[in-house]
């Protein structure tokens, strides 16, 4: 493990884009009361996949390698829907899955927003419809944000859960029921 | 064309994939084996066929694939249960016949409970998981049979992410189906375009240049170092070894942006028909001695820390005879002596010093260590298809008449599509991912094996949910 730590200690730190520090402690601030109400200071993601392609899931996992580090930011995924305060919802909403995202969605607690991420569940990535897709999650969920992109790079999913946050403290976003 | 993987010790067919066609006055069963094609008949009005898995186990799941989408019997089997076809499911609803439109709203019907294989016994419990998992994971559902903490048996259910896009895909021209087929798995995108952009290259009766073949070498290659870095650290991680996650992911990082580099992006969606961006081939090589020289200090550090290596040494073992009784592939099969890799039988990879990585424990270890030899093997390689790679681009065929098919090496395994063309239109399109037999040999690595060693077994075996639902 010696040599681990000496490479650690010269590798240094790998993870950019200090700006997204600087944002989420600035929106700390002006959010101070709306974090506290909403999430008791970091948000809790519950990830779920309703048929993807598992390009947007390998982009979630990345978000926690050394390059990108999103734990740092307070915003973390969590185990279960009953420890989330959002669904991020990947995947076409499959006529199999359908049941039990609604099961999940309706196991995490109030207040909790529905983000949709991908091309997928808002039904533009390149798949057509089919007797066995149920997307667009919209008809489904109250959607309250999208990150666009098939898949959505790291750096956009960052920027897109920020902006998220944003729409919160502008009091554009209600609770999702 | 003849396929490798036989074994001298079983000279028995091995069973690459079975599915059936609409005929109009009936259904045709066509099954694929490495040494040839049968074509059986099923009536219309009563279709049924005698079943294979009595002696091929892994035709277990084909037959019920084919059960759900044609409404076909398969006489003499032993498990009648619906695969694609859930709980919700409407009965009698088969959408690969002809006469099911793709567009059909299906109504949610009554609630019919799935009868799981499980072991009974004094003391014996279940354990259900999933169709969601704690983690960032596909959907999949494992039902295990304990006796406290061992695993008595497990059972794989899936297909929750079935999408219908085999019955998407028809009455498109492979041109129009190429965006949709790169996005099955994203985890093998590479590789099933290669399989796609085969079959149109057989259609249109042309030769892939070796300059071109170089090329796609480096992508496919590129999303196999891709794969195998974040399974070197995520096997290691399930073994409560975070560290090796930390660096492990930092290369599957940097081997995402060369892809991104290379393609404009960080998984090659649409490479191949894309115009190919500028590249610096000096700069390609630099890149792989660069990671080849972070791959000998993973292995020197990781093969220094006994406390990982008990943990994954003799577990989740796979015999040698399952591994062929199930026609396993891709590094599950390979971590048991069975070899077989599709780029073994390439010319253009042969001929430029591939060579097969095998183990022979046919454990979690073997797995992890066919990974990082393949891993540090297509880095060569990369630099050798670089010196010869083109920026050629590729066109896929808006014509074509006929049955065609091909083989590709994807990151998990063997890969095979068929595709029957009709005026230029898909009239049937199948492809079968590695992942769909080695889901069924999953089982054969529990018994013997905890609870919490799961995670591990399944993450050395690293499958595709999308790939196996489509």
């Amino acid at each position: 493990m010696l040599r681990y730590w000496q490479r650690r200690f010269k590798t240094g730190i790998l993870t950019e884009k200090p700006e997204f520090d600087a944002r989420m402690k600035e929106l700390r601030k002006r959010l101070k009361k709306g974090i506290a109400k909403h999430f008791a200071g970091s948000l809790a993601i519950r990830m779920v996949d309703s048929g993807s392609c598992n390009a947007c899931e390998a982009e979630c996992n990345a978000l926690s390698n050394p390059y990108y580090d999103l734990e740092r930011l307070g915003i973390r995924f969590v185990a279960s829907p009953r420890h989330a305060d959002v669904m991020l919802l990947s995947g076409v909403l499959t006529f199999n899955m359908l049941p039990h995202v609604l099961d999940a969605w309706e196991q995490i607690p109030e207040p909790k927003w529905c983000i949709t991420l991908g091309d997928c569940p808002a039904m533009q990535a390149p798949f057509t419809r089919t007797f066995a897709i149920q997307a667009p999650a919209a008809e489904h969920l109250p959607v309250a944000h999208h990150i666009p992109g098939c898949p959505p790079s790291p750096n956009t999913i960052i920027e897109g859960l920020l902006e998220f946050l944003e729409t919160l403290q502008n009091g554009k976003q209600g609770t999702g029921n | 064309m003849e396929k490798g993987g036989s074994g001298m010790e079983n000279s028995r067919k091995r069973l690459i994939a079975r599915y059936a066609v609409d005929r109009g006055e009936h259904f045709e069963i066509v099954t694929r084996y490495d040494t040839e094609t049968t074509r059986e008949r099923a009536d219309r009005q009563e279709p049924r066929a005698p079943s294979l898995m009595p002696r091929y186990p892994a035709a277990n799941w084909f037959e019920r694939k084919i059960a759900d989408d044609f409404g076909i019997r398969f006489e003499g089997a032993y498990d009648f249960r619906p695969l694609l076809h859930h709980e919700r499911w409407p009965v009698g609803n088969h959408p690969m016949r002809k006469d099911f439109d793709v567009h059909r709203v299906l109504e949610f019907s009554e609630y019919r409970p799935y009868k799981y294989e499980a072991v009974g016994g004094d003391g014996v419990f279940e354990v259900a998981v999933g169709p969601i998992h704690a983690g960032i994971i596909e959907p999949g559902h494992f039902h295990f049979s304990q006796a406290g903490e061992e695993m008595l048996h497990q059972e794989v259910r899936h297909f929750y992410k079935y999408r219908g896009i085999e019955k998407m895909l028809e009455g498109k021209s492979l041109a129009e189906a190429a965006p949709i087929v790169a996005r099955i798995s994203g985890n093998e995108s590479v590789a099933t375009q290669i399989a796609l952009a085969r079959i149109s290259a057989q259609v249109e009766k042309k030769d892939l240049s070796e300059a071109l073949q170089a090329r796609w070498g480096i992508l496919l290659e590129l999303e196999r170092i891709a794969h195998h870095w974040t399974d070197l650290g995520f096997i290691p991680n399930d073994a409560g070894f975070g560290a090796a996650l930390a660096f492990a992911s930092a290369r599957a990082e940097e081997t995402r942006r060369q892809l991104r580099d290379l393609t404009g992006h960080r998984f090659a969606f649409d490479a191949l028909m894309r115009e190919p961006r500028p590249w610096d081939r000096e700069e390609l090589i630099r890149w792989c001695r660069h990671m080849s020289q972070e791959a000998k200090w993973f292995e020197e550090w990781i093969t220094d820390i006994p406390s990982l290596w008990d943990r994954m040494d003799t577990t989740g073992i796979l015999t040698s005879g399952n591994a062929l009784r199930y026609g396993c592939v891709g590094v599950v099969a390979r971590a048991s002596s069975v070899e077989l890799d599709v780029r073994s039988e390439e010319p253009f990879y042969r001929e430029r010093g591939f060579e097969p990585k095998q183990e022979s424990s046919g454990d979690v270890a073997a797995r992890f260590k066919v990974r990082l030899m393949e891993l540090k093997h297509s880095l060569e390689l990369i630099e050798t298809f670089a010196k010869e790679a083109s920026s050629e681009g590729f066109a896929f065929t808006e014509t074509g008449e006929g049955a065609f098919e091909s083989f590709v090496e994807s990151s998990l395994g063997e890969l095979y599509m068929a595709i029957e063309l009709v005026g230029g239109k898909i009239s049937r399109f199948f492809v079968r991912d590695p992942s769909f037999i080695n889901w069924q040999a999953l089982h054969l690595m529990m018994p013997g094996n905890i609870i919490a060693d799961f995670p591990l077994i399944n993450k050395s075996c690293d499958l595709s949910y999308a790939g196996n639902d489509l």
